[in-house]
């Protein structure tokens, strides 16, 4: 790891609203795993390395050919048969203040889950729809946050992933296409500049997501057409009848998402990698994943989980509660529960303080995944909880319909 | 109805606006098939067919107010 870089170095980042010497540190503190070194790798790449990522891993098993170089300009004419890993390193080592890792491999079924659980993000840009499929079930099994991007032609189409916040790639592709009936970039051919587009967005996808700021493309796709210089967006969510069977399974099976977080410690989406100045708690908060099953037996008095409805009872009754969000600050906008305290989990461990231990507290976030993990880390900090079955999601179906789902 | 990439291709248009017949998916496939031909098939097979922003495959299913023709792309 070299030494902290000069703070001077990103003073045009760190002077934005939000961003600051925090965001830095989270940038500076996250590991985000690069699936190709093509077209899309081309731009997103760069701006990863000299915006500061502390990890940039690099997934490529191809050799330069020279039917790439008018798109994928980490590349020359003189890297002509020599591994992408190795051309990009050379490319990306004056401009990067952080690490490098080479993975010269293809991304397959059997190394994914190991290389991935390295990192805390993954972005994909590669060229074909088994990664693809693999990229989206390697993150959405890890608990991190995906980016993928797509071009074809004059046009393409980026969107994000936050598992347990909102809808996959699989919500909006449900069957993997056979590759025989899309064009491929060596069929159909792509302009170059559209990977640059595609890849330009992708990184802020990358840069919001690290850092928290605005709002992820999750549930959304932008699509780009070259041809008419238009950008438009699709909205999806997942099918209503899935995405419940979903939640009945995720309140069904405590064991589900805690084995989820045990594999990957480090799996809180958005505000998972914590400053340098704060990895105390980014291990506190991952030998509180590691304890999940162990804390699996109910404190006396106070039941694991609750419904919207029990909720809804105990708040007309005027009993006192300590009414928790673990979700992050931009679903917090979009709807959230009168009354309650914003503390998105990626935060939790460290402002534990900021609850009283003697009065009850009911945590809650999307669907109930995210709000089990709070539950169990409070309650090994010895505070009485429990956790909104289902989430807000649940409320929003069983007692205010008025509140907007997302 | 919106149609993006080679969907839009096929169409000649990004959008339009049209009263149906029989109201399900079904129905609206078959009628853009109708309309825009062979290509129309071949972007369906592979495309998501969006009804007010659910992907929906079961041609029995009722429609909505938008629908949205996404088809996936590969390259990167």
């Amino acid at each position: 790891m070299p030494a902290a870089p000069d703070p001077a170095r990103f003073a045009r980042q760190l002077v934005l609203p939000g961003l600051g010497l925090d965001g830095q540190g989270r940038i500076a503190a996250a590991r985000v795993l690069v699936l190709g070194a093509g077209g899309l790798g081309s731009a997103v790449l760069p701006v990863l390395a000299s915006g500061g990522v502390g990890t940039l891993g690099i997934v490529d098993d191809d050799v330069v050919e020279l039917s790439n170089l008018h798109r994928q300009t980490l590349h020359t004419a003189a890297d002509v048969g020599r591994r992408k890993v190795d051309s990009t390193a050379e490319r990306l080592t004056p401009l990067a203040t952080g690490t490098l890792r080479l993975h010269a491999v293809r991304f397959t079924k059997e190394n994914a889950r190991d290389i991935a659980a390295d990192y805390d993000l993954v972005v994909d840009g590669s060229d074909n729809f088994e990664t693809r499929y693999l990229a989206n079930d390697t993150a959405v099994a890890a608990g991190i946050p995906l980016v993928w991007g797509a071009v074809s032609q004059f046009g393409g189409h980026v969107g994000a992933v936050i598992p347990g916040a909102g809808p996959d790639y699989r919500d909006l592709f449900p069957v993997q296409p056979d590759p025989s009936s899309v064009l491929s970039c060596a069929e159909g051919g792509v302009l170059p500049s559209v990977c640059g587009v595609i890849g330009s967005l992708m990184a802020t996808e990358v840069l919001k997501i690290l850092t928290g700021l605005g709002r992820p493309l999750s549930g959304r796709v932008t699509s780009y057409d070259g041809l008419s210089g238009r950008f438009r967006e699709v909205e999806f969510r997942a099918d209503t009848d899935a995405a419940e069977r979903d939640a009945v399974e995720a309140v069904a099976g405590d064991a589900a998402p805690a084995s989820v977080a045990t594999s990957a410690p480090a799996a809180v989406p958005a505000s998972a990698p914590a400053p340098p100045s704060a990895s105390a708690s980014t291990s506190a908060s991952a030998s509180a994943s590691e304890e999940e099953p162990v804390t699996a037996q109910p404190d006396a008095g106070q039941p694991d989980e609750i419904t919207a409805r029990e909720l809804d009872d105990l708040l007309t009754d005027g009993a006192p509660v300590q009414l928790v969000d673990v979700r992050e600050p931009w679903e917090a906008e979009i709807a959230s529960l009168p009354g309650s305290k914003l503390l998105p989990l990626g935060t939790l461990a460290d402002r534990v303080d900021e609850l009283d231990p003697a009065t009850t507290v009911v945590v809650y976030c999307h669907h109930g995944a995210r709000s089990d993990r709070a539950r169990n880390l409070l309650r090994s900090a010895g505070l009485p909880v429990s956790h909104l079955q289902g989430g807000i999601d649940a409320w929003s179906r069983t007692v205010d319909p008025s509140l907007p789902r997302y | 109805m919106r149609y993006f990439a080679a969907a839009a291709e096929v169409a000649g248009r990004e959008e339009e606006t049209f009263a149906v017949d029989s109201a399900t998916v079904g129905a609206l496939q078959d009628d853009l098939v109708a309309r825009y031909g062979s290509g129309m098939t071949r972007v369906l097979r592979n495309g998501s067919f969006l009804v007010d922003g659910v992907v929906v495959r079961d041609r029995a299913r009722p429609l909505g107010r938008q629908v949205d023709v996404l088809p996936p792309f590969a390259g990167g």
